[in-house]
């Protein structure tokens, strides 16, 4: 008894200990309240977290193990590659370097804020986030933090973010140029058959929202839509529901490794509609593989920018160069040229906040509205900035067939389409 | 009815892959009493090697086959013998967490190895179609069926006729009576991880011949194969091959018939079919389809 | 002779035998813990380590559940991170669009966790070992179907904001603010986590000390020679259910509100086996264990991240020079050091710590 009152008295002293010692430490404790004050107006632009003075370093989140790797590592390159360009150029402004610090989130929304926390404190903002499960995990600190990223998707849930910089046209334009690119050159009417073949999760209903809202603006039903889940084994099923509702044209939202599956088990089952296909869905080793003769006849692919090597755009071709120079062994890949553009538009903030003189994060953030248009080269429509609310995202896309003997395996068939549906989609902010 | 048909081959040759990696599972299962949870890694690192000799080394598709099943074997029981073969006599709990150990450090060496990219197998397979009374069957469909059956044909022949296969029975029956009998415990483990590794090369190999090619991604076909290795009942290679054919086919049925009869129940019910048809039949029989019921005294 | 005061390790009572801090050293490591509990933010201010500390508190916490029902019961399951989920959409009604505060939600997604244990339990009794697991498996695929379905609930493929908040009365935890000093964030979900896992620890030890614990136990060894002793086994094994998925679902409210936005990827069959790996590396059967482990499996991958680029012939960067990239390899050392660390202890953390104990327990003569 007498050891079990002691044992109390221990630990509420212990406590009491505890506490005074809490107290003590305290006035050194708070993390609350310490922001690095940005710099002077004009001028050089002061030291702050990410910046000392010389280097610039942004941040990257994306998975680099795991099976989203396969997008995450092509994706990085291009990042590298732009910057290094850059910096070979003298850097930001002329003079200011920019350095990755690259984090691997294994497409894991814990992993994606515990590595957001490890690093928001050595750069300035994010270049890319990959993926819309982690982007809208780090959000609402990005939020609290006043810190910029970029995110690597092209969800139109971006375009009215203020901490967010996205680059390209959303999936939802994808798909309304599709429609439109069908319904004119591509020589399809209203009155087909059209479907819908769709991931089941955001990537593949923004697809389906696009198709919506072209079907009402062309005034044609979609009549049948197939989901399946990422990793299914076998389409058998959907492709033969496609097939029994006599679909002429299908529009396909996937990730390579189920393109491939479900165009083979149409091309088995002699099931050879116009597929439209968002670009995600599509990879170079694709036109490598036993699908491609199928994939010539009967697919097309919605993405931005030109077909690889297309020296006639001048962005292509700087591109080209950079990546022959900064990473001889990368293999074109239309991840690639997205990471490079998102570069470009992390750059155009950058230089803005140097010419006010300011890297803070509010200062960043405050030149992200700044910026205007930027110009992609061609690579990707011209994105219009300015303050969330009035951003005006690119509403151009190009189609391309499969083509082996091209070096990603796609031939254009129309260069940036910019349907007057596709203008009149409107972005709205979304309740995140 | 040509639909319903098309339905059906698919079922079957889901189910198919499906038996084979739940036959790996039961193999381990019975001899040693470790659900192995590296499976899926071992039929990835089976996959890759049989792209290493068909596409690296050029070698004729079906010699390719059995060599990359000879290798994983003979990973399968260095796996055994180094690491598991300590843990003999140890906690269940403790070797299960070892499998999943293992299934962390197989993925990322594939990937140091073969990269990330989907790599095309050269087989002579892919997506050739056969027309048989009308019916479009995909050759590698046919041929994943075909493996199947020869396999289950070969492993009855081993257990019943061949006096290994009854050493393994044996030491899976009561493992210190077999070892009075003179066999020795620890070839019967290291021969079930070889065979457990061959049959999930022979699974990883029949999917990667499909149009989709080889990525990382293809382990996760063996936590599909779960359902199909319990429903059978945990300990019969019988029921591993029943439960995956139950399984394939009613996967592909309520995909074909989605629109007309399950509508109601959102998209994908054809997804979590397969557990809840698991979680119905063992609510009936808890030791699965085949599976023995262990008799318990107090 | 003066009258010899007894070791302090004697015990003469089973009552003595089952106090919880009954040794000075026990009193002692508890205060040292408090301590530890209540300075260590104000130490490590790093949002990083913060943020690390705090996701492996949450998961401590839903580990307890977990322990509870496969340690101590016996009763494998695969389905934890269904408990998880649910908790978190819970959270993200009944604390964020009903705006209720912190004791409120987190003891709704406590009920809500409870009452859908207590559905699933049934299965136990007619389900064992194994078979329960993969039953329980089942529900992760299942439960995924329902979030990426319910819209209206969980946000569908999206997600949802958890806009829980951890307010008790007029105290924010969020922004808290003490004697002038303000603390961020990341400080106070840490005392708000940890101090849920001291609190559920001590009364998940209650549990298992008591008379419950020994029918969970008798339960776990042997259910039918249970029955016989007069333990209604199958009423234990559905309230271990219930209690450990209700521990789940208040995990699982804590990471929505810590993390503040939730979609159906976060729910998957990895986290369930992440669960099993840290109550099994941890040690089954413990509940120190379970904190152990949690620690371990959700703080190694970033200690192994410091010091693995240092590693000769590793690419730190996507694409760079090197045969393995630092992150692929990060994931490879994390395997095998469970992988060794089984080998050579498969009774886990725990057992390591059970054989420090004894060490010195018995020192001087400890061999």
């Amino acid at each position: 008894m007498r050891m079990t009152n002691n044992g109390i008295g221990l630990a509420s002293r212990a406590i009491g200990v505890a506490l005074s010692l809490m107290l003590a430490v305290s006035a050194c404790g708070g993390a609350g309240e310490d922001e690095g004050s940005g710099g002077g107006k004009a001028g050089a632009p002061g030291n702050t977290a990410g910046f000392d003075g010389k280097t610039i370093k942004l941040g990257v989140l994306t998975p680099l193990s795991g099976t989203v790797a396969v997008i995450g590592q092509p994706l990085t390159a291009g990042n590298e590659v732009w910057f290094d360009a850059v910096n070979a150029k003298g850097g930001i402004g002329g003079k200011y370097k920019v350095e990755l610090v690259q984090e691997d989130t294994q497409y894991k929304t814990d992993l994606a804020v515990q590595k957001y926390n490890k690093i928001k404190g050595d750069v300035v903002a994010f270049t890319q986030i990959l993926g819309t499960p982690p982007t809208l995990a780090v959000l609402p600190q990005l939020r609290t933090d006043k810190i910029l990223a970029a995110p690597a998707s092209l969800d139109a849930l971006w375009v009215r973010e203020d901490n967010l910089l996205p680059v390209g046209g959303p999936y939802q334009i994808q798909a309304i140029n599709a429609m439109d690119y069908y319904l004119t050159d591509g020589g399809g009417s209203k009155d087909d058959v059209i479907c819908t073949m769709i991931q089941d999760d955001v990537y593949g209903e923004a697809g389906q929202q696009g198709i919506d809202f072209a079907a009402e603006k062309y005034g044609f039903k979609v009549a049948n839509t197939q989901k399946f889940k990422v990793g299914t084994e076998n389409y058998a099923g959907q492709i033969g529901a496609l097939a029994g509702a006599k679909c002429k044209m299908v529009f396909l939202v996937a990730t390579p490794s189920d393109a491939a599956k479900i165009w083979g088990t149409a091309a088995q089952a002699r099931f050879a509609p116009q597929w439209i296909g968002q670009s995600p869905t599509y990879t170079g080793a694709l036109a490598q593989s036993a699908v491609a003769p199928y994939m010539e006849k009967s697919v097309w692919i919605m993405a931005d920018g030109t077909e690889w090597g297309d020296d006639s755009v001048p962005g292509m071709k700087t591109m080209a160069d950079d990546m022959a120079k900064y990473a001889p062994d990368q293999k074109p890949d239309f991840y690639f040229a997205f990471g490079y553009n998102q570069g470009r538009a992390m750059t155009a903030v950058l230089e803005k906040a140097v010419e006010n003189g300011d890297l803070s994060r509010e200062g960043i953030l405050k030149a992200s509205t700044e910026i205007g248009t930027v110009s992609f080269g061609g690579l990707t429509g011209d994105y219009q900035y300015g303050p969330a609310a009035e951003r005006n995202p690119p509403r151009s896309t190009s189609v391309f067939a499969v083509d082996p003997a091209k070096p990603v395996g796609l031939k254009k068939l129309k260069y940036l389409i910019e349907s007057d549906a596709a203008k009149e989609f409107e972005f709205k902010k979304a309740d995140l | 009815m040509s639909t319903f048909l098309t339905n059906v081959f698919a079922g079957l040759a889901l189910g198919s892959t499906y038996a084979l990696v739940a036959m790996g599972f039961v193999v381990i299962y019975k001899s040693t009493g470790v659900i192995n949870f590296a499976q899926g890694g071992l039929l990835a690192l089976g996959a890759y090697l049989g792209y290493f000799f068909a596409n690296n080394l050029a070698l004729a598709f079906g010699v390719a086959i059995l060599l990359a099943c000879a290798a994983a074997a003979v990973v399968g029981a260095s796996v055994e013998r180094m690491i598991l073969r300590r843990m003999v006599g140890q906690p269940p709990f403790a070797v299960i967490m070892i499998t999943i150990g293992l299934l962390f450090v197989l993925e990322p060496l594939i990937t140091a190895i073969w990269g990330f990219d989907n790599l095309p197998i050269d087989n002579p397979w892919n997506i050739r179609t056969v027309e048989v009374g009308g019916l479009v069957l995909g050759v590698r469909d046919l041929w994943t069926i075909g493996i199947t059956a020869a396999v289950v044909v070969g492993f009855f022949l081993f257990f019943r006729y061949t006096s290994f296969g009854l050493a393994m029975r044996a030491t899976a029956f009561d493992p210190e009576a077999a070892l009075a009998q003179g066999i020795s415990a620890r070839r019967v483990y290291a021969v079930s991880w070889a065979i457990a590794a061959a049959l999930a090369t022979l699974a990883g190999i029949t999917l990667a011949a499909g149009p989709a090619g080889l990525s990382p991604s293809i382990s996760f076909i063996a936590l599909a194969a779960f359902p199909a290795m319990i429903l059978g009942g945990m300990d019969s290679a019988a029921g591993a091959v029943l439960g995956g054919l139950i399984i394939g086919l009613a996967e592909a049925l309520t995909r074909g018939y989605q629109d007309e009869l399950f509508s109601w129940a959102g998209s994908n019910v054809s997804v979590i079919v397969p557990y809840v048809l698991m979680i119905l039949i063992l609510l009936i029989r808890p030791y699965g389809l085949l599976g023995t019921k262990d008799v318990r005294r107090i | 002779m003066a009258t010899t005061k007894p070791h302090r390790n004697l015990v003469r009572t089973y009552a003595q035998d089952l106090r919880l801090f009954g040794t000075p050293t026990k009193r002692a490591g508890l205060a040292a813990m408090l301590i530890v509990l209540l300075v260590l933010p104000t130490i490590v201010q790093d949002d990083f380590w913060l943020s690390v500390l705090i996701y492996s508190g949450v998961t401590a916490i839903g580990a307890i559940g977990l322990n509870l029902l496969t340690g101590y019961c016996g009763q494998i399951s695969l389905g934890h991170a269904f408990f998880i989920g649910a908790g978190a959409y819970c959270a993200a009604l009944v604390g964020g669009d009903l705006n209720l505060p912190l004791p409120l939600w987190l003891l709704a997604s406590a009920a809500v966790g409870a009452v859908l244990g207590g559905l699933i339990g049934p299965f136990a009794l007619r389900l064992r070992g194994h078979y329960l697991a993969i039953v329980t498996l089942g529900l992760i695929f299942i439960g995924e179907h329902l979030w990426r379905n319910l819209t209206w609930l969980t946000g569908g493929n999206n997600g949802t904001s958890v806009l829980a908040q951890p307010t008790i009365g007029p105290v924010d935890l969020g922004a808290l603010e003490l004697a002038g000093e303000n603390y961020s964030r990341n400080q106070g979900y840490f005392w708000l986590v940890w101090a849920l896992v001291a609190i559920l620890a001590l009364l998940t030890k209650n549990i298992a000390r008591t008379r419950p614990g020994r029918a969970l136990c008798a339960v776990r060894d042997h259910d039918q020679a249970a029955e016989v002793i007069g333990v209604r086994a199958g009423r234990y094994k559905i309230g271990a259910f219930m209690v450990s998925s209700a521990i789940a679902s208040m995990a699982g409210a804590l990471f929505g509100s810590y993390q503040q936005h939730v979609s159906p990827d976060d729910w998957t069959l990895l986290l369930s086996i992440q669960y099993i790996a840290i109550i099994i590396v941890g040690g089954l059967g413990t509940i120190f264990g379970s904190i152990l482990g949690a620690i371990f499996v959700g703080a190694l991958p970033a200690l192994i991240d410091e010091y693995s680029s240092a590693i000769p012939g590793v690419a730190t960067e996507a694409g760079g020079d090197g045969f393995i990239s630092v992150f692929a390899l990060n994931q490879a050392i994390f395997g095998l050091l469970i992988v060794l660390f089984l080998v050579f202890e498969p009774r886990g953390l725990a057992g390591i710590w059970f054989r420090v104990k004894a060490y010195f327990k018995a020192w001087p003569f400890s061999y």
